[in-house]
């Protein structure tokens, strides 16, 4: 390992923001952001190049961006120790509340609970989409993609990757 | 009276090798957003929960830190096969997606620069958010006959999307109210 402390001091604080990253990773990003660059482990710039090539890649993006600055200061035990500390406590409290949850099914509070708060879940789900969209979107033939991808994903049981292929294609012809 | 857990377990006995691989489906073709193909194979492909169940266990996942799709992966895994059920779901979300991307990415870093590239993954957006509405709309399907649901819907999308509200002021300060009035409903129903 390159700078073994470094890379156990990013882990130990990885664990912690990930423990209490409501509303997703993204929203503690600016917190890891100020301690790489503080330490001098990272540049701005590099943090924005591991930003970019994580939405690119398909897969877990957040544990794969934490791993690419666990990879600059650690190589790969470095990388892999991010990993664990971006996903591990999470999943530990994702798995101890669902079976909490699971074992008062039944229950009449639960119930309510539930049908409450079912309907802003999924809200905030299409707000999810429409943010990016307005963020992504900056022509009409772009917002025709979006609209075009809602209708044919509602009406049709086509496989999704055709309509995110057909999406990518037109992109890179530099039609949009 | 619906199946308990237990129940649904010892009929249809769910292999760990088929959480491993669905799930590591949902990894890989979970560009733009996992929740798409998260939704897309656990409800429509696999039948392992339905709409309802899908939607409460995203809501239970909203409502706790980390990732939503990690937190997805481990609900339906443990759902199904309980706690070894729960990790062969997030090794086959996790382990082969993060070995490839870590070694795409040290090629990728190169190429940031090509406008081809920016533009490619500009369409890709634009196509995944539409993906992204239109799995919220279907979720919404099985509430739409109920008016109040349909409202608190557009409530959080209002305080999220045009107010801009951050999530925890928008899920915290709905929640209650949300609650409230099921429960309100289910008092005065017979």
């Amino acid at each position: 390992m390159k700078d073994p402390t470094a890379s156990l001091v990013l882990a130990a604080h990885l664990a912690l923001l990930s423990s209490i990253s409501f509303g997703g990773f993204p929203t503690v990003l600016p917190d890891v952001r100020n301690l790489v660059t503080a330490n001098g482990w990272v540049t701005d710039r590099e943090f924005a190049d591991f930003f970019a090539i994580s939405q690119v890649v398909p897969g877990p993006n957040m544990i794969l961006m934490m791993s690419f600055v666990g990879l600059k200061l650690g190589g790969i035990p470095g990388a892999i120790i991010s990993a664990f500390a971006t996903f591990g406590p999470p999943c530990l409290m994702y798995y101890t509340s669902y079976r909490l949850w699971d074992r008062f099914r039944d229950r009449p509070w639960q119930q309510m609970a539930r049908r409450g708060l079912a309907p802003l879940t999924i809200g905030l789900v299409i707000a999810g989409g429409y943010v990016m969209a307005r963020a992504v979107d900056n022509s009409w033939q772009s917002a025709a993609v979006t609209a075009g991808a809602v209708a044919l994903m509602l009406a049709t049981r086509i496989n999704p990757l055709w309509i995110l292929l057909t999406g990518g294609i037109l992109g890179g012809l530099d039609l949009l | 009276m619906t199946q308990t857990v237990a129940a649904r377990r010892v009929e249809e006995r769910i292999t760990l090798a088929a959480l491993f691989v669905n799930f590591l489906k949902v990894s890989l073709l979970g560009f733009g957003g996992g929740l798409v193909w998260a939704r897309r194979i656990v409800v429509e492909r696999q039948r392992w929960v339905d709409d309802h169940e899908f939607a409460e266990i995203l809501t239970l996942c909203q409502f706790m830190p980390g990732p939503n799709i990690v937190g997805i992966t481990t609900c339906v895994g443990s759902r199904l096969r309980g706690s070894i059920g729960a990790v062969a779901a997030v090794a086959g979300f996790i382990l082969i997606p993060w070995t490839i991307g870590l070694t795409l990415g040290g090629v990728y870093l190169h190429f940031t620069e090509f406008a081809v590239l920016r533009n490619t993954l500009g369409g890709l957006s634009s196509a995944a958010a539409g993906l992204m509405i239109a799995t919220g709309i279907r979720l919404l399907m099985p509430y739409r006959s109920r008016q109040t649901a349909l409202l608190f819907a557009a409530l959080a999308f209002t305080g999220m999307a045009v107010a801009k509200l951050p999530l925890l002021v928008v899920l915290f300060g709905l929640a209650p109210v949300s609650i409230a009035i099921v429960g309100v409903a289910s008092l005065r129903a017979p």
